[in-house]
């Protein structure tokens, strides 16, 4: 499904040059579960947003489902990222002014899916996080955990062929974790392809590979048994 | 899609209530200003605009040449109209006006002074008068006949069944109704409660059947079809072809242009009163936009709590575009929020407007084209303040805005923030200056020296036998004790109606025409007025005594350049009058207060005089003596109700332009100033809302309350500093300007300047103090934590 190759992506100040992917190359087959790991500043948040499609690369290739996409223009990328790609962020990132129903609804419009196919679909996947009793309350309203199950609700209700996820249990404790963890495993299983950054050893064991990187590049590789 | 955005919106703004309070506020403020505005230029445009023929209407100018000065007047021989219909093609119709007459009308023991007009009977079809009662066609069939209003009607009879009855007038003779007219609205040039037989007037001055004659208004209308080039060139020569002496050109100008174009310089169209409905317009524009600035600034200000927002939005799919429309929206509901907020001040701020431009104006919201306004209004101001803070959220880095990073302080946006706020006080000083400059310019005038003393002065009508009366009027007048003086004039000093230019002496170039304005008076005139004699005599009392003398001005002296004038001859007609100059008074201002005063010639003859002026003694109480001097007039002319008017209070209303000018200037530069200081407010919150942290550092470390506060307002006032130095110049070529069209004016002098830029920097130092403050007291333990 991805196929990167010796991408390369520098960050440039006036004084200061910071090479945060230095001729990358590996690859994401179509349903597996593979954890990016490394210390801060390996460049895995960066790997994360170009494969997600928020950020291009200076160099190298990235087949996306055998289409060529490092070249792509913002309005490419957002067209192919709302059809394929799901988000989970550390630090959840809903919306405050919109409701848990409001919130998992907005993919839904952007794809311009239809009201009352929306709201179908939305409750479905509330009802699947277990947090339809919940779909009124605004996010303060919810715990760490709940707010993280909202997350991965609006990251799935569009069927993603991709989840993305940026340390998706960094904020919560760990019976949070691990229900948030139990969830994605479950999607990963129903046929969904998942990238997770995490610094969690405990999280990487969920995947069936690891990727450990050291200044923009792949260490080792540890596929997991 | 649409909703989620309303509701996205909608939450937003009750989050952040003091936000949303200070952007519509501002905005409503600013659109309401700008609709009292539009409600006051609409009612310039669409002046005269009830008359169906408006577009075929034409008053009769005329063009007057003295030496090498054109003059423009309205007044026409009375012999014209009535000529030119007959004679010149494309003339459908004619009517002649008097200037105005008030009139005493009397019906049993009610006795009021109505204004109106002796007209043509053509008149009425011409302005297609709506006749209640009686019918135009027959109107004039008698010769003591009058039209009036539904409002005189009503006040005298109750009533507008009232044909066939009668009302006196001035006491003389019995006038009767036969027509009652629908009440004119405020905004035409017209202002009559009745009409009567120009005949009358005709026939009681024969003068008006000369070809050389000025004196009344000359009305035409005109066929759709014709060519008014041709009517024009035919009337400039017209008056020639009947009398060869005359000096007059005339030309027809029309009804559209009557209230706003009527300024002529040199005979040439100059503007007029357009010029201030372009200004005010102006104006209106200005302070939406600075009401729009306050909402970009604020916006833009507090973009870092909608990034996250705009960073999911972007992950989930939303393009560039589809977050432009989001904030645009956002804009357009806080401007149509606002807009409704507006109506609510209007409607409550209208009674004061309509004081203060002395109008009639209505909100009127059924009328489409207020609607349509408003609703424009609101539009263009939501796109206007909604572009560039959608463009700048819009633009956020997903990426970054996620991570939860503090988005770097964008070094454009912080400088276009900059310089929009240095826009909203550059603007806000410069209306403070124009303010001040405005009302120094207004005193200078109203403290003018005029050439006589206009304090304790008042001039009344002469009515019935006043004239024949005078003396024994006057000696029980100076009996009472109040007064010390009383004279006789045609006209009322402010406002002298006669001139010719048709005098000589010796010396004088034959081929050229002096203007000269002359009054018949009283010998008392001088001596009450309290003018100065610059050499010669006085009149002498006994009036017959000066058959053949005269008193000129010193411009006149001047004019005619040779010294010891007293005993010089000045003739009239051709040398067959001759007159004596027995004295010259210095000049006194008169008809144009802003220039200095036109040559004149005062005569003892009281022929023709109309006004009874009344000198009081110095320090007199004034209502004491005024109950004295109605008892006076009223024991000689009982029939008559007693009216008078103040000199200096009558001088004060000539000013009435300028001073609508100045208050409405005062009133938008305290809105301009009030809108800039609301979002100066709001800006002033967010930094230091962003400064938190260092500001807990800084204290610390040590920094005192007030080296923070200081530290949090310096930017600001950088700011504000950086105003003056735009405003300053524009302010003073623009009124600079606005000074050149005044003759008598002030000099701009470097303290309005001063003044203004310290009320800017003393207003905003207000305004941001209390948020400096605010966070320059707060605990550092808990900012520091926070972060």
């Amino acid at each position: 499904m991805i196929r990167i190759k010796n991408l390369e992506k520098i960050y440039r100040t006036e004084d200061v040059e910071t090479v945060a992917l230095n001729k990358l190359t590996f690859e994401v087959k179509e349903g597996e579960f593979v954890a990016v790991m490394g210390p801060s500043g390996c460049g895995k948040s960066t790997l994360l947003n170009i494969l997600g499609l928020l950020d291009d690369p200076d160099d190298g290739s990235f087949l996306f489902n055998g289409i060529e996409v490092a070249k792509f223009n913002e309005r490419k990328r957002a067209e192919l990222r709302k059809r394929n790609i799901g988000f989970v962020f550390q630090s959840f990132n809903l919306i405050d002014e919109l409701t848990v129903f409001e919130n998992v609804e907005l993919p839904l419009i952007y794809l311009g899916i239809k009201a009352p196919e929306r709201k179908q679909r939305v409750e479905a996947v509330l009802d699947k996080m277990q947090i339809m009793h919940r779909r009124n309350h605004y996010p303060q309203q919810l715990s760490g955990g709940q707010q993280q199950r909202v997350a991965v609700a609006r990251a799935v209700v569009n069927n993603p062929k991709l989840i993305l996820a940026d340390e998706p249990t960094g904020n919560l404790d760990s019976s949070n974790g691990n229900e948030v963890m139990a969830l994605l495993t479950d999607l990963n299983e129903q046929g969904t392809t998942i990238v997770m950054v995490t610094h969690s050893e405990h999280d990487a064991r969920y995947s069936h590979r690891i990727i450990r990187m050291l200044d923009g590049q792949t260490v080792t590789e540890n596929i997991m048994v | 899609m649409f909703k989620n955005y309303f509701k996205t919106a909608f939450r937003n703004l009750w989050k952040n209530k003091t936000y949303g309070f200070l952007n519509i506020f501002g905005l409503a403020t600013g659109i309401a200003c700008a609709a009292l505005i539009f409600l006051w230029v609409e009612d310039e445009l669409t002046f005269n605009d009830s008359f169906p023929k408006k577009d075929y209407l034409y008053s009769v100018k005329n063009n007057q040449t003295y030496d090498g000065t054109t003059y423009t007047f309205d007044a026409t021989p009375g012999v014209l109209a009535p000529t030119m219909k007959s004679e010149i093609p494309g003339i459908k119709n004619t009517a002649r006006c008097t200037w105005g007459n008030k009139l005493l009308f009397s019906l049993g023991d009610k006795s009021i002074y109505e204004q109106g007009n002796y007209v043509d009977s053509n008149l009425f079809s011409m302005l297609q008068l709506h006749f209640i009662k009686g019918n135009a066609s027959d109107a004039f069939a008698q010769l003591h006949s009058v039209v009036i209003s539904k409002k005189m009607a009503d006040k005298f009879f109750g009533s507008t069944d009232v044909i066939g009855k009668t009302l006196k007038v001035n006491n003389e003779h019995e006038y009767v109704v036969t027509g009652v007219i629908k009440d004119l609205p405020e905004n035409v040039s017209f202002k009559f409660d009745w009409l009567a037989p120009f005949k009358i007037y005709e026939d009681q001055n024969t003068w008006l059947q000369k070809w050389g004659n000025n004196g009344i208004v000359t009305y035409v209308e005109v066929q759709p079809s014709t060519n008014l080039e041709a009517v024009n060139a035919r009337l400039h020569g017209y008056i020639q072809s009947k009398d060869a002496e005359a000096n007059s050109r005339l030309f027809i100008f029309p009804m559209r242009k009557w209230r706003l174009y009527n300024n002529f310089v040199n005979g040439i169209e100059d503007g007029g009163r357009i010029k201030y409905v372009n200004l005010f317009s102006i104006i209106a524009w200005i302070i939406l936009i600075i009401a729009c600035i306050n909402f970009m600034n604020l916006a833009t200000a507090r973009s870092e709590k909608r990034a996250r927002e705009v960073g999911v939005r972007k992950v989930m799919g939303a393009g560039k575009g589809m977050l432009m429309s989001q904030f645009i929206g956002e804009a357009l509901i806080m401007s149509f929020l606002s807009a409704l907020l507006a109506i609510a001040i209007v409607a409550f701020a209208l009674p004061g407007f309509n004081g203060l431009v002395d109008k009639e104006l209505s909100l009127n919201l059924q009328n489409p084209l207020h609607l349509a306004g408003l609703f424009a209004i609101a539009f263009i101001c939501g796109i206007i303040a909604g572009s560039y803070p959608a463009f700048y959220l819009s633009s956020f880095n997903p990426v970054v805005v996620l991570k939860g990073l503090k988005i770097k302080t964008n070094a454009s946006a912080g400088f276009i923030r900059k310089g929009l706020v240095v826009v909203q006080f550059s603007i806000s000083i410069i209306l403070i200056i124009g303010t001040i400059i405005i009302y120094k310019q207004i005193n200078h005038i109203k403290d003018r020296q005029l050439g006589y003393d206009k304090e304790g002065l008042v001039y009344m009508n002469l009515q019935g036998k006043m004239k024949e009366h005078f003396n024994s009027i006057k000696n029980d007048l100076i009996s009472t004790g109040a007064v010390q003086n009383v004279g006789l004039s045609n006209d009322y000093v402010l406002q002298l109606g006669s001139n010719t230019g048709d005098f000589a002496w010796q010396g004088k170039d034959p081929n050229k025409q002096i203007l000269i304005t002359v009054e018949g008076v009283s010998p008392e005139y001088i001596s009450t007025l309290g003018m100065k004699l610059k050499a010669g005599r006085d009149f002498y009392a006994d009036i017959a005594a000066d058959s053949n003398n005269i008193i000129i001005n010193e411009s006149l002296a001047k004019l005619i350049g040779k010294k010891d004038l007293v005993g010089s001859l000045i003739t009239r007609d051709g040398g067959n009058q001759k007159y004596t100059i027995v004295g010259i008074i210095d000049d006194f201002v008169y008809n144009d207060m802003y220039s200095s005063s036109a040559p004149l010639i005062l005569f003892p003859d009281t022929a023709n005089v109309n006004f009874l002026n009344i000198r009081f003694k110095a320090k007199t109480d004034l209502a004491g003596a005024l109950a004295k001097v109605e008892n006076v007039i009223k024991t000689h002319e009982p029939g008559y109700p007693f009216e008078y008017k103040f000199v200096d209070e009558q001088f004060h209303k000539l000013f009435k332009t300028e001073t609508l000018i100045g208050k409405l200037s005062w009133v938008f530069s305290a809105l301009a100033i009030i809108i800039s200081c609301l979002g100066l407010f709001g800006l002033a919150a967010y930094t230091a809302e962003r400064r938190t942290k260092e500001i807990g550092i800084r204290k610390v470390l040590g920094a005192t309350t007030g080296a923070l506060a200081g530290l949090l307002s310096k930017d600001f006032l950088q700011l504000v500093g950086i105003s003056c130095l735009v405003a300053f110049p524009v302010a003073w070529w623009a009124m600079h300007n606005w000074l050149q069209t005044y003759p008598y004016r002030i000099e701009i002098s470097w303290w309005t300047f001063g003044l203004s830029g310290l009320l800017a920097i003393f207003i905003a130092l207000l305004t941001i103090s209390f948020q400096a403050v605010k966070a320059a007291v707060a605990n550092p333990v808990k900012s520091l934590r926070s972060e």
